[in-house]
């Protein structure tokens, strides 16, 4: 009998085949990150490379970057240097690709550096694909002594680009607050770095506090929030020229200030008789505008990246929620329903997705829902963590967290961490002093 | 508050005492010495090697077939339904990480055992057509058309001169799968909720080197907004090209010259 | 059997109360929260017996009667000593850091309301929030906690 079954089940399958073209569903595969190798760069006659550039090394240096990035982004796989056969000048040139699929490499990078006829420095780069046989990306590109980092980065955004089908991330920066001191007398500096930590510099002397500070998309502004002259206020700093001002004429506590996709306004929170509401300012013409009205605390403000939406965080149901409402103030509404405190919201780039910082049963979770509410997911828990903000391309989540402190203090740290959208390759971002609320800037080059 | 702490200290020292006194459970029974009960150990294999009556073999090599069968068609997956979108995005919590990468690691052990199975199948097919068409050939009275009725009475109606199983068998399918399921580095950034399927058509020489390898929506690679497209269909050429030569069964050429293979992402990225 | 089970179930009972009576330390339920700082540790004075603080509950702004009648006392003071305040909100460190410098300023609030009842003109009255920025006590534990969630009323300079 069950033969008779066997038979009568597979007769229905195969009939929809066709005569003599065989159909094979691969619906497996293995996720692992893609094998790649990094060739060092070639000097082409170095004769013509002052002794000063010849010391940067960047023939080993960039390459160096490269791979960093690409192996920080948990998508890639370097293959060690060390056992690569071919030579960087013919890897450029023409490569034998057996060498290279013989360690395992499905692509490799190779580069070059030349000082062309007017003195000036090219990095040109080329990606291989290894198992095809043939060049898929190239580019050159001119660098100086000083933003050959940057040549790195654009280089290993390409890359990302050329191999994930998104939008790189490494030619970005990181704002955020150095901490130092004791925990009941702690200085906070603003600080700002290139993504992998490199170039750290402090915006700030650290004489009074300063908090949340988060990018302009469009121009090279940050605002934040200090306390200068024990007045908490939201303030802008424009980075070249290092000036500060506050913005608006508020006659209360301005807080969580962040930019609005065009560059052109602020939106924030105004507190005032013991409620707190968003208020929006345009930058140029100093309008003000309020968004919510209500006697419950509406805070943490988040544009949508089209600018038609707006996402916060209120208390109006009695608890902290997360709720969205058109950039203009009207039809607000909850969007967080599950079990626990919600905080922090911010709209995704990619416009799909809301992270969150979520309290419940004393751990705190980053998470990421739909700007419906629905998909809730959390990515991480942890003792303490909160405030996430999204790499450019939406697939990466920079955050803090710190550390439960002991009698006096001791042990209590903060530091910076970043995870994957998909809840994997969970990292933490040295900095050179604790760290904490940090925010990501667009892509430098666009 | 340290007279509190003291007071706390000293009620819970109190609580422990009791419980150790009064609380049943605490009592054990004391433990018995087991009686020793001796053992003949037997080698099993000498029992195993008696003779059987010719029929009594013949049944238990069925069964052993069927078995094996019935783990065969476990494997297979004739998904021909399109696939639904996830309603939600499912919860990558570390308890289902770990489940999947302990399904991860059994499957290599799954593919491993098909292996050694489509070897043995070159001398004895499990799923043999000639065997089916000899079982059908029995009864031709009927002709009744095959797809308007959908009863068991079909098996006993076709056309014995008709391919009945595409052209390769089942195992043979699942062999062929394997190799491809080792060669495919599936890009990990892609999104999760968009038609994730390329489809390869491949030419094959009898020794199973590939001649030709052609992507069949190979206009969609350069369309804008299909980025991810164009970085799926690369990684399935790349994942043909790592596997070639394929290892192919050593009949029937005619059938699997030409293969298409359907690269579909979406079980794999969906988690 | 029978008064074995009974003798057992009674004994779980009775430490089941002993050990829940052992929780409370320093914090008590009150009407404002269910845990609110009752203890003098971090309270500095004004003036003799002028406590310069009150405790709140976890994300509450309510002033329980302990923290009214210390408000009292320090309406009295202010009023006779003629001086301006400033009044400080703080927050715990288990919260986001935005709704704690919110719930700061709501506690501030709470507190200048109330010394505004009793008589405090509008024009003595400061108030600025710190969030969970400048803790009282540096553990993180719930007694520390306790003790961050208060309002602070300062001579202002």
């Amino acid at each position: 009998m069950k033969k008779f079954y066997l038979t009568f089940f597979s007769i229905l399958f195969f009939t929809q085949a066709s005569f003599a073209l065989v159909k094979i569903d691969i619906t497996r595969g293995n996720l692992e990150p893609l094998p790649a190798a990094i060739s060092k760069f070639y000097m082409e006659d170095p004769s013509k490379f002052s002794a000063e550039l010849k010391a940067l090394k960047l023939e080993e240096k960039i390459p160096e970057l490269i791979s960093n990035n690409l192996k920080r982004s948990g998508l890639f796989h370097i293959i060690d240097p060390k056992s690569y056969i071919q030579s960087p000048n013919i890897a450029h040139v023409k490569p034998t690709f057996q060498d290279w699929a013989l360690i395992k490499a499905q692509i490799m990078v190779s580069g070059k550096l030349v000082i062309d006829s007017k003195k000036r420095l090219r990095v040109e780069f080329r990606l291989w694909d290894v198992i095809a046989g043939k060049e898929i990306e190239g580019l050159a590109l001119f660098a100086t002594p000083s933003s050959w980092r940057r040549i790195s980065h654009i280089i290993s955004d390409k890359i990302y680009e050329r191999m994930t089908g998104e939008l790189g991330y490494f030619d970005t920066r990181i704002i955020y607050v150095a901490e130092t001191g004791s925990k009941t007398q702690r200085v906070k500096r603003l600080a700002i770095m290139d993504q992998d930590g490199a170039n750290n510099k402090y915006l700030t002397l650290g004489n009074e506090l300063v908090l949340t500070p988060r990018f302009n998309p469009t121009a090279q502004m940050i605002t934040y929030m200090s306390y200068f002259k024990n007045l908490p206020r939201v303030y802008l700093l424009n980075i070249e020229t290092g000036m500060q001002e506050v913005v608006g004429d508020f006659p209360g506590m301005t807080f969580a200030p962040r930019f609005s996709p065009d560059g052109k306004k602020i939106i924030m929170s105004f507190a005032k008789d013991g409620n707190s509401d968003i208020y929006s300012m345009d930058i140029a013409t100093r309008v003000v505008e309020q968004l919510t009205s209500h006697p419950s605390i509406d805070t943490s403000p988040s544009y949508s990246s089209d600018g038609k939406y707006i996402t916060f965080n209120s208390d109006r149901s009695g608890a902290q929620q997360i709720y969205v409402m058109r950039s203009d103030g009207s039809n607000a509404k909850r969007i967080s329903f599950g079990e626990g405190l919600y905080g922090t919201p911010v709209w995704s780039p990619r416009g799909d997705l809301i992270a969150f910082t979520k309290i419940y049963k004393g751990s705190f979770y980053i998470g990421v829902m739909r700007s419906d509410g629905s998909g809730e997911r959390l990515l991480t828990q942890n003792y303490y963590q909160e405030a996430p903000s999204w790499s450019p391309n939406g697939r990466v989540l920079i955050f803090y967290r710190e550390t439960k402190s002991g009698k006096s203090g001791i042990g209590g740290s903060s530091s910076l961490w970043s995870i994957d959208l998909t809840g994997y390759n969970e990292r933490k971002i040295k900095t050179l002093t604790d760290a904490s609320d940090p925010a990501w800037s667009g892509l430098l080059s666009k | 508050m340290y007279k509190s702490v003291s007071l706390s200290v000293l009620f819970h020292v109190v609580f422990v005492i009791a419980t150790i006194v009064s609380l049943p459970f605490v009592k054990k029974e004391p433990i018995t010495a087991q009686q020793l009960i001796a053992i003949d150990i037997i080698q099993i294999s000498e029992k195993t090697q008696l003779p059987f009556a010719p029929k009594a073999r013949e049944i238990i090599e069925k069964i052993k077939k069927e078995k094996e069968k019935r783990v065969v068609t476990k494997q297979a997956p004739p998904k021909i339904t399109p696939k639904e979108k996830p309603k939600a995005i499912p919860l990558p919590d570390k308890l289902k990480i770990k489940s999947e990468e302990e399904k991860k690691k059994q499957n290599p052990e799954e593919i491993k055992e098909l292996n050694r199975q489509s070897s043995e199948f070159e001398k004895k097919e499990l799923f043999d057509p000639n065997k089916i068409s000899a079982l059908i050939d029995k009864s031709k009275e009927e002709t009744a058309e095959i797809q308007k009725k959908q009863s068991l009475e079909l098996t006993q109606n076709q056309d014995s001169s008709v391919d009945l199983n595409k052209g390769i068998t089942l195992s043979q399918e699942d062999a062929i799968k394997a190799q491809i399921y080792k060669c495919w580095n599936i890009p990990l950034g892609l999104p999760f909720d968009q038609n994730l399927l390329v489809r390869i058509r491949l030419t094959l020489r009898p020794n199973g080197s590939i001649t030709s390898s052609e992507i069949l929506d190979h206009a969609r690679m350069n369309q804008p907004g299909q980025g991810f497209y164009k970085v799926l269909a690369e990684s399935a050429l790349r994942a043909v090209k790592l596997c070639d030569p394929l290892k192919m069964p050593t009949t029937g050429y005619e059938k699997w010259k030409d293969l298409q293979l359907n690269f579909d992402a979406k079980e794999m990225l969906k988690g | 059997m029978l008064i074995k089970s009974l003798k057992n179930t009674f004994l779980v009972i009775a430490l089941g109360i002993l050990i829940s009576a052992c929780s409370t330390t320093a914090t008590k339920k009150s009407a404002g929260g269910s845990d609110v700082y009752t203890g003098t540790d971090t309270v500095k004075y004004l003036a003799t017996g002028v406590a310069d603080r009150v405790f709140f509950g976890t994300n509450s702004k309510n002033l329980t009667s302990a923290a009214k009648a210390t408000l009292d006392k320090q309406a009295a003071y202010i009023k006779s000593s003629k001086i301006s305040v400033v009044i400080e909100g703080h927050a715990d460190e288990r919260g986001t850091r935005e709704y704690n410098l919110a719930l700061g300023e709501r506690r501030a609030n709470a507190v200048s309301d109330y010394l505004m009842s009793k008589g405090i003109a509008k024009s003595s009255i400061k108030v600025i929030s710190y969030g969970k920025e400048r803790p009282a006590s540096k553990e993180s534990s719930a007694l520390a906690w306790s003790q961050n969630r208060r309002s602070v009323t300062v001579k202002s300079k």
